[in-house]
Formats: structure tokens, C-alpha cells, sequence
């Protein structure tokens, strides 16, 4: 049994600029390591992030030590274990269970992305990042949780101000203090529309929540829509910025997909190539071994479903690469176990079965003429910061 | 040992020798059969493990599976089941699962 290994090289800059390579190195070489700026321990092999997302008992999800707490105002389901955390969870997803999805979102979701793409002007260069991905999701989830009074830009606002509050591991107070202006703000708008969801139930996440026959308390419904508007926009936002940069850069396999239809795979290919959440925190709870290093009870470890999703023992040494053609195995883009991507279903749907298909039956020839133009970047959370695209 | 099959919707069946202790859904897992795709692991948050057994010896599904039931992609019926829920025993030799037709 090995004592975890230290490092002291990697900086959390290197792995918000690049964090490929040294996934990559980390996985031969100290697949479980400490990092030295963080003091949290990264695992970084397929087979470790999985046994830890599945083991709940031995690797909590409850850790009063991240900035989870001031940044939601609430202690979330995110940060939960077992019961309370399937109570709460459970309170929410009857709003994204695949039957909602077709009675309600799919025909909505099609016809938003249908007025989204047509706004976009054919012929030129567009920002597709800000033009397109990051609006689109906003409308859609705005819908789906019913806030529909609120606009795109109020929720993308809010979206940025949740995750920068939550990712806010150096404690600075100004990233606290524009997540609580942001609270406050969605507090007064879920508070407003009370009286609309219990007049006018629909299948919304709030409206769902409040006309159930056993409601959870006001407040974690609360937290419950604000970690759907942390999460349910930057997500599908990166996914959908890094699947179009992955087909306008592989022209070959763009050419295959459209001919095949291949929407739904490509989608896959996408969020497994650049996870749009690339890492997750667990406490240890007991003295454990993972593989052969030993970890004492109390400390941070972070699954880096990133490095997984290209573990050479999985996809062999093709992971790195972009190939929509790949043989299919699962990856780790959602996660697993309890805590496993509520939102999976949605955006498979959203995503693959409506949008990529739409905005290429209506641009086909889309081109990116400059790749080396788009800005990657993100530790926690990962995606393109720009996609500059002209629409033909 | 046990004995599992598996029918696919269009008939076609495999048999396979599942080890006591794994649930269903790892027995499916572990001789790659189509349609169980257990993203969730067992922890009863996805229902993408969603079967069909008409067999009492698999008891009733609990309270807490039911709900989840309710979100699974496929049609529900009163034989529907999350496999990740039943633990293989000698007492299941012979068990018929059938997997659900993907909707679309």
C-alpha cells in the first residue's frame, strides 16, 4: 500500500488552460495524487472516478467545506446523501422524466431552437457561443423549471453567478457578494410566481414541486431551481459549443453524420471528448484504498470524470481524439451512481433529437475557418468560450 | 447456478449463468446484453435498467422504485421492473427478462 504522492508542479491554471496532457500523464503515472495548491486528491482512471461515485458510504457527497453553501444560500441535494438526497431529487424529476419530455419540452424545445436559429443571420460569421448556445439553453430551462418570466440574459446572469459563487474555492467575497445579489433576485421572481404555479400547475420543476401531494419545504425547492439554473445552462451551452466545434473540425466524420443522421451519436462522442463537468468532489468517510494508495478518512478527493472519459483502458489510445465513428462504450459525462445527471434525458433529447439536427438541416455547410481562434477553458466546468462560425 | 434469460423485443433470446450476489442488471452488464444500459449503477436514480418480469419469486418492487419506475423511457407496465434491484439467488434459476422496445 502506497502513501498518495504529492504534487507540486500543477497549478489549477494549468488545468483551466489544458488539463488534457496531464490527465493523461497522471493516469500512467499517479493515477491518484495529491495537488499541492488545492490540498484535494485527484483520481484520475475510469475504473477509481466510477467506484467512487457508486460507494456514497465511503465517499460522501456532504462536505461543509466547499463554497456550495454561501454561493446557493442553501444547503442543496447536490451536497446530500441517501434519503434526504432522493427526497429532494425525487421532488423535481417527475419535471424530466422522458414522458414529460415528449408531451411537453421535445414540441417547445423545437419550436425555440426553430426561432433561435432562424434569427441567425445566413452567410455571415457569427459567435455561435453567444448568438446561440448559451441563449437557447436559457429559453428552454426557463421553461422548463417555470420561470418563464424570466429573461435569457437574467438567467445566464444567474447561471454564471451560481457556479463562480460555488467554484469560489479562494473565499473571496466579492464572487459572494454578486451570488447573493443574484439570490435575491431569483428569490423575488420565485416568490412572485407562486400563486401562477398554484393556479396554473404544469409540469414545470417549481410548478411540480409546490402541487405535490408531499411538498418538500419552500426553501430546498428554492435551492432545488437554483442548482437546475447553475447547471442546466452552462451544460448544455458547452455541450452543444463542443460538439459543432468537434464536427467543423473533423470534416470527414461532419460529412458521415449528416449523410447517416448521426445527431444522436455525436452528441455522445461530444460530451465524452470535453465533459462539460469535468470534475466532482466526494469526502472520505473511512480509511480506504484506491488502488493501491491508501487514503485516510476526512479527505477531499476529486473524480476527474474529464480524464476518465479517456482512460486508455477504455478507449485504448484513440481517447484523446474527436471520432464520432468510435466503438461504443460508456463514458462518464453524467456520472453514476445517486448522484448521476438528473438532466441526462433532457439533453439528450434537446440536444441530439432537435437541435444539431435543426441547425445543420438549415446551415450544412457551416465552417469554422479558424480553430485555433477558439479559447478553451475551465477546470470544474469545461467548454469553447467563443465558437466564431460562418452560417452556410 | 442460475440460469437468466434475456429476450430481446423482437424474440430473440440468450441464457446466461449469473453469479449469486450480482443483481440482474450486473448480469446483464457482465455478458453485454442490449438494452440494459445502468447508467446510474444501481443507485436507483435513472431507470435505464428497466425490464419486464413476470415471475413472483422476484417479490414486489418498493415504493421507492415505483417512483423512479415512473421515469423510465419505455412503456410501464405492472411486470415492469429496475433490474439493478434483484439480487440473483439459486431460488431465481430460470427467471425470463424481457427488455423493453426503445421508443422513439
Amino acid at each position: 500500500m502506497l502513501d498518495v504522492p504529492l504534487n507540486e508542479a500543477v497549478t489549477l491554471a494549468d488545468l483551466t488552460r489544458d488539463p488534457y496532457p496531464i490527465y493523461k500523464r497522471m493516469r500512467a503515472e499517479t493515477p491518484v495524487v495529491r495537488m499541492a495548491q488545492t490540498g484535494r486528491i485527484l483520481v484520475t482512471r475510469a475504473e477509481h472516478t466510477k467506484w467512487i461515485k457508486e460507494n456514497p458510504e465511503i465517499f460522501s457527497s456532504d462536505d461543509p467545506t466547499t463554497p456550495m453553501k454561501p454561493a446557493f444560500q442553501a444547503h442543496t441535494l447536490m451536497r446530500k446523501d441517501g434519503a434526504e438526497h432522493r427526497a429532494e431529487r425525487m421532488a423535481m424529476q417527475p419535471a424530466f422524466s422522458p414522458k414529460v419530455i415528449r408531451s411537453d419540452w421535445a414540441a417547445l424545445y423545437a419550436r425555440i431552437a426553430e426561432d433561435y436559429v432562424s434569427r441567425l443571420p445566413r452567410g455571415e460569421t457569427v459567435d455561435l457561443f453567444t448568438d446561440l448556445c448559451a441563449p437557447v439553453a436559457a429559453r428552454i430551462l426557463a421553461h422548463m423549471l417555470g420561470l418563464e418570466e424570466a429573461t435569457d440574459a437574467e438567467m445566464i446572469r444567474w447561471s454564471q453567478a451560481l457556479i463562480d459563487g460555488a467554484g469560489n474555492f479562494g473565499y473571496d467575497p466579492k464572487l459572494f457578494e454578486v451570488s447573493d445579489a443574484a439570490n435575491a433576485e431569483m428569490n423575488a421572481l420565485f416568490e412572485r410566481i407562486i400563486p401562477r404555479h398554484q393556479s396554473e400547475p404544469n409540469n414545470s420543476a417549481f410548478s411540480v414541486m409546490l402541487n405535490a401531494r408531499n411538498p418538500i419545504p419552500l426553501s430546498q425547492m428554492y435551492a432545488n431551481v437554483k442548482i437546475a439554473i447553475g447547471g442546466g445552462i452552462n451544460e448544455p451551452r458547452d455541450a452543444l459549443a463542443t460538439i459543432v466545434y468537434g464536427l467543423l473540425t473533423n470534416p470527414d466524420q461532419f460529412e458521415e453524420v449528416k449523410k447517416q443522421e448521426l445527431w444522436d451519436d455525436a452528441f455522445e462522442e461530444g460530451v465524452r471528448w470535453v465533459a462539460p463537468i469535468q470534475v466532482s468532489g466526494r469526502r472520505v468517510t473511512q480509511d480506504v484504498e484506491i488502488g493501491d494508495v491508501a487514503v485516510a478518512k476526512d479527505e477531499r478527493v476529486l473524480t476527474i470524470q474529464a480524464s476518465a472519459n479517456r482512460d486508455e483502458s477504455i478507449y485504448g489510445g484513440t481517447g484523446e481524439a474527436f471520432d464520432v465513428f468510435r466503438e461504443k462504450h460508456p463514458h462518464q459525462a453524467f456520472g453514476s451512481g445517486p448522484h448521476h445527471c438528473a438532466g441526462a434525458q433532457v439533453a439528450r433529447r434537446t440536444l441530439g433529437q432537435i437541435m444539431l439536427p435543426l441547425l445543420f438541416d438549415r446551415f450544412p455547410n457551416m465552417t469554422l475557418s479558424d480553430p485555433s481562434a477558439v479559447i478553451w477553458s475551465g477546470f470544474g466546468f469545461r467548454g469553447p468560450l467563443n465558437l466564431p462560425v460562418t452560417l452556410r | 447456478m442460475t440460469k437468466i434469460t434475456f429476450v430481446q423485443p423482437d424474440g430473440a433470446s440468450q441464457t446466461v449463468e449469473a453469479r449469486e450476489g450480482d443483481s440482474i442488471m450486473q448480469t446483464a452488464l457482465a455478458y453485454s446484453i442490449d438494452g440494459i444500459f445502468a447508467e446510474c449503477g444501481g443507485a436507483m436514480m435513472c431507470a435505464t435498467c428497466h425490464c419486464y418480469i413476470d415471475d413472483d419469486r422476484t417479490g414486489e418492487a418498493s415504493e421507492t422504485e415505483l417512483d423512479m419506475l415512473d421515469c423510465a423511457e419505455d412503456e410501464v407496465r405492472p411486470s415492469s421492473r429496475l433490474s439493478c434491484q434483484i439480487k440473483v439467488t439459486e431460488a431465481l434459476d430460470g427467471l425470463v427478462v424481457h427488455l423493453p422496445v426503445p421508443e422513439e
